[in-house]
């Protein structure tokens, strides 16, 4: 392996980091907008977002990237490899998201909204000062679960071109035919950034402790 | 208080279920919908009109097939991406190069993505049915390799061997018509297992670490290999018959498909592509038919 090995595996990284940095933060509020909207029976709507999450979990992720960049050309939107790769790894890590956030709001006590509502606290004010803090406390270990398999499911856009840390090192593999090496140092990046995203959630975690919610 | 909740939430679940279900059959039935309207309207490749109108040729490349095609340093190179060079100054037209894994490079073709896979297509009778071909870039053979110092020296020694292949591609037929003619002569027994692969690399570093017998490629691509390897992979015999490989086109684009071959028949002739063979593959392939579909 020589010095552009390495520094072609950490330009994969770039893409692997990026790529779950912005389809999380488009995925963990959508996801709670779509449990709310279950959780408050939203007529229609409801039924649309369990269908979608009934799709998107039952289906892989290399599977939904294909579809979106082969057969989206069929409906008339054809985008380019990165876009379609950002799509796709949303639509999957929603889903996902909004079932986290509706196990929070299912196990929530309904006596609580019964009290804030008693306190005259309109609807806004009920789900920003009792709701919220307590479904995140409870949904941040789920969450944070989610986020580091959402940075492990990144390989599945490299089948439609886009060069993330697996894919650099397979293509560093095949040149020097010694595959351990650059997979080595393929997992010692995933480890880092895992391991800065587990920092986040202590510091989260320590946040709360401090406010006095745990 | 808590009971209450239970019991609520109880009472709310029991009329929901049929609800449930029907919500489920209609996700499935979304996702159908989806896959068989988008197998209904494949959609065109874009014919020369559309495609002189949006500006350029969409072509993809596969990114790890040497010597026909790989990355170098961040940079595409090999046969192909060095012959569409040369074809891209014949032409008038530009043309948009996407490197990607085989995989998804004949979907590619098939749903309109792409409108050339500029790439080392075998043309197979199956493939015939689906893609239209340029005219003829390289012709191959499919060998076999083997470890150094293996007691595997001809094909009839493949009997009772694991050998490997890449999914989905010709030499994997080839491989399994010599399975079927192997168990022919041999009494039933033919090679053990055939494992396939979803490119090249991982099935050459299975025969490094022996848990490949032998893989099965193209003479050019496995002479390639033994070229930067020759401490590791020795040319084993024969695996199939000639074959042709080409550029693959969707069915019916005609228009590009001359443009194409308007440059490359031009390039046969002056004799640059030969020379660009000579320097991929070591040797030259002159008799080539003009056509191959």
């Amino acid at each position: 392996m020589n010095a552009y090995d390495y520094y072609s595996i950490l330009q994969g990284a770039i893409f692997t980091v990026s790529l779950s940095i912005v389809s999380l933060v488009i995925g963990v509020p959508l996801g709670l907008g779509f449990a709310l909207i279950r959780w408050a029976k939203v007529p229609f709507f409801k039924d649309l977002v369990q269908a979608y999450v009934n799709v998107i979990r039952s289906c892989p992720t290399v599977t939904l990237v294909l579809l979106i960049y082969y057969a989206l050309p069929e409906f008339g939107v054809s985008l380019n490899p990165l876009p379609a790769a950002v799509l796709a790894l949303t639509l999957s890590t929603t889903a996902f998201n909004c079932e986290i956030w509706r196990s929070a709001l299912v196990e929530f006590p309904k006596d609580q909204l019964d009290a804030a509502h008693a306190l005259g606290l309109n609807r806004l004010m009920r789900m920003r000062l009792i709701v919220f803090p307590q479904i995140w406390r409870s949904s941040l270990p789920g969450i944070f679960n989610e986020i580091t398999l959402q940075i492990k499911s990144t390989p599945a856009v490299a089948v439609i071109g886009i060069v993330e840390i697996t894919r650099a090192a397979l293509r560093v593999g095949s040149n020097t035919y010694e595959p351990l090496p650059p997979f080595i140092f393929a997992l010692l990046i995933y480890s880092s950034i895992v391991f800065v995203f587990l920092k986040l959630q202590k510091y989260f975690e320590i946040q709360m402790k401090e406010k006095g919610y745990i | 208080m808590y009971s209450r909740s239970v019991n609520s939430s109880l009472s709310q679940a029991k009329p929901s279920a049929l609800k449930r279900k029907l919500i489920k059959l209609g996700g499935l039935g979304l996702l159908l919908s989806v896959v068989s309207f988008g197998q209904m309207q494949l959609s065109q490749a874009a014919s020369l009109e559309e495609v002189k109108a949006r500006g350029y040729i969409a072509v993809a490349t596969e990114d790890d097939f040497k010597p026909f095609e790989f990355v170098e340093n961040g940079t595409p190179t090999g046969f192909d991406t060095e012959l569409l060079g040369m074809v891209k100054k014949k032409i008038s037209i530009d043309i948009k190069q996407d490197i990607m894994p085989w995989p998804g490079i004949l979907p590619g073709i098939t749903t309109g993505k792409y409108e050339a896979a500029v790439t080392a297509v075998l043309v197979t009778s199956e493939r015939k049915g689906t893609f239209d071909f340029t005219t003829p870039v390289a012709e191959s053979t499919t060998y076999f390799a083997t470890k150094k110092g293996s007691s595997i020296k001809s094909s009839d020694d493949l009997v009772g061997k694991v050998v490997g292949a890449q999914t989905g591609s010709a030499m994997l037929g080839d491989l399994k018509a010599l399975d079927a003619e192997l168990k022919k002569k041999h009494g039933g027994s033919g090679i053990k297992e055939i494992v396939e692969y979803q490119s090249y690399p991982e099935a050459y570093q299975d025969v490094g670490n022996g848990r490949l017998d032998a893989v099965a490629n193209t003479q050019i691509n496995l002479n390639s290999l033994i070229q930067t390897r020759p401490d590791m992979f020795v040319l084993g015999g024969k695996v199939g018959n000639p074959v042709y490989i080409a550029w693959a086109l969707k069915k019916g684009n005609t228009g590009v498909q001359q443009l194409l071959n308007g440059a490359l028949l031009d390039l046969r002739k002056s004799g640059a592509m030969y020379q660009l063979q000579k320097k991929w593959f070591g040797a030259t392939f002159e008799a080539m038919p003009q056509s191959v579909n």
